[in-house]
């Protein structure tokens, strides 16, 4: 492997770890208005926050799990599909994990 | 769609038995939605080779499954760092001691090889094989019972700061170790006194037991071994941090030490016995065999002093290379 990969792989390593921290939020934040996983994706994608399914449907499956999502199955152009939106407990924490968002991005300002 | 299908199926094959049919649906949701916008985008229906596209880079059906599955390790990170520890020692202590020594006497013992021809002599080896299993198996399952018991919490959660071992200084020398050293030193040097260079005749237990004429050299070495040793001894009392010079010292001492005891255990030193109750027959039969089993075990001392020299090397090599890391 020769260096400037390395350096590559390296950077888009980072750039994986540092964006699969704030998917979470972006997810959350998302789902203020009720979706189903692909055009979640595909809203996502809109904002450039690409995911891959993956990713996203172990995520929404986790969320959900610890309250923070509620879903149903519903047909939507004669195709069974899962929507998903924020639970109550769910839209506290979004708030939350906002103020904490704010404030990281305060500090990172300040550092950079 | 038959490819799609074969994925989900493959997929599927990994989930848990309680949520397979929920995820599959979705997956299958989110791909089948996926072709529709790439054949609206295309003005086509997708052939096979479009779709294995699609579906390659959603990733291999195992590692897809993996993603639903809860993260669990047979040892996890609180355990593993002293699970690899153990392991370390394990190999390093006993396994690689052992399959050194088993190298050394295949190499140098034509006895040995010829006991054991061909495969026999891999056959040998068996025990340290199995050890070698047992060892990890026992290992790896013990640290395993541990992660799931309640010692990792106890572990994880009961630890304080002042309760840690006290910072190591691998340059510190235990004067109490030093002590011992000069006493043991001493002990042997005032037995070996009663000796003499200059007659090579002994009576013990009644016996007169004969040298050969290479007695005076190992008496008057081992008498110099020992004087440096009390030195350093002393050196390590008064100052009980490694040096440079003192790790070239030790070094020094050891390798002419285990030479000279090699040298000893294969000079046939035992020269003749006699005694009033001994034949002169059975007394060349007890030198020969003394001198054959003495000649014989000189592989041992000559692997166990190349064990010590590994070491004496080892330290010197670290205080060499904390130097350069020390100097800007």
């Amino acid at each position: 492997m020769s260096p400037g990969n390395e350096s590559g792989d390296r950077f888009e390593n980072l750039r994986q770890e540092l964006r699969r921290g704030s998917l979470p939020l972006a997810v959350l934040a998302a789902l203020r208005t009720e979706h189903y996983g692909y055009t979640l994706r595909k809203t996502l994608a809109n904002h450039g926050m690409e995911i891959d399914e993956g990713t996203l449907y172990p995520l929404l499956r986790r969320l959900e799990s610890h309250g923070l999502l509620v879903s149903e199955w519903r047909e939507e152009e004669k195709r069974n599909k899962r929507f998903y939106r924020l639970s109550p407990e769910g839209k506290s924490i979004l708030k939350q994990l906002l103020v904490e968002w704010k404030s990281i991005h305060e500090s990172l300002e300040d550092i950079l | 769609m038959a490819l799609i299908d074969r994925y989900l199926q493959a997929v599927k094959f990994w989930l848990p038995r309680d949520k397979k049919d929920d995820i599959i649906a979705e997956l299958a949701e989110d791909l089948r939605s996926q072709i529709d916008d790439k054949e609206s985008e295309l003005g086509h229906k997708l052939s096979d080779d479009e779709v294995e596209l699609i579906l390659k880079r959603c990733g291999p059906p195992v590692a897809v499954a993996e993603r639903y599955l809860p993260q669990r390790s047979l040892i996890g990170p609180a355990l593993f760092p002293i699970y690899r520890v153990v392991i370390r020692a394990l190999f390093l202590y006993f396994l690689l001691p052992w399959f050194l020594l088993w190298l050394g006497i295949t190499i140098f013992s034509p006895d040995f090889r010829a006991d054991h021809p061909g495969a026999a002599l891999l056959a040998s080896l068996e025990p340290w094989w199995l050890a070698c299993t047992y060892a990890l198996f026992f290992n790896t399952l013990a640290f395993a019972i541990l992660e799931r018991s309640q010692a990792r919490e106890h572990l994880v959660r009961t630890w304080t700061a002042s309760a840690l071992p006290p910072e190591r200084d691998p340059n510190r020398i235990s004067r109490g170790a030093s002590v011992f050293e000069v006493t043991i030193a001493v002990a042997i040097l005032a037995v070996w006194l009663q000796f003499d260079a200059f007659h090579r005749v002994f009576h013990l237990f009644g016996l007169s037991i004969t040298l050969s004429s290479s007695w005076p050299y190992f008496f008057w070495a081992l008498i110099a071994l020992s004087l440096g040793g009390i030195a350093l001894s002393c050196m390590n009392v008064a100052n009980p941090h490694w040096t440079r010079a003192k790790a070239c010292l030790r070094l020094g001492l050891d390798c002419t030490s285990w030479m000279l005891m090699y040298w000893l255990f294969r000079s046939n030193l035992l020269q003749s016995l006699s005694g009033n109750d001994l034949s002169p027959n059975r007394a060349l039969n007890f030198v020969s065999s003394i001198n054959f089993w003495t000649a014989r075990s000189a592989i041992w001392v000559l692997l166990i002093g190349i064990v010590v020299l590994i070491f004496d090397v080892r330290r010197i090599i670290r205080m060499a290379t904390n130097a350069t890391r020390a100097t800007p």
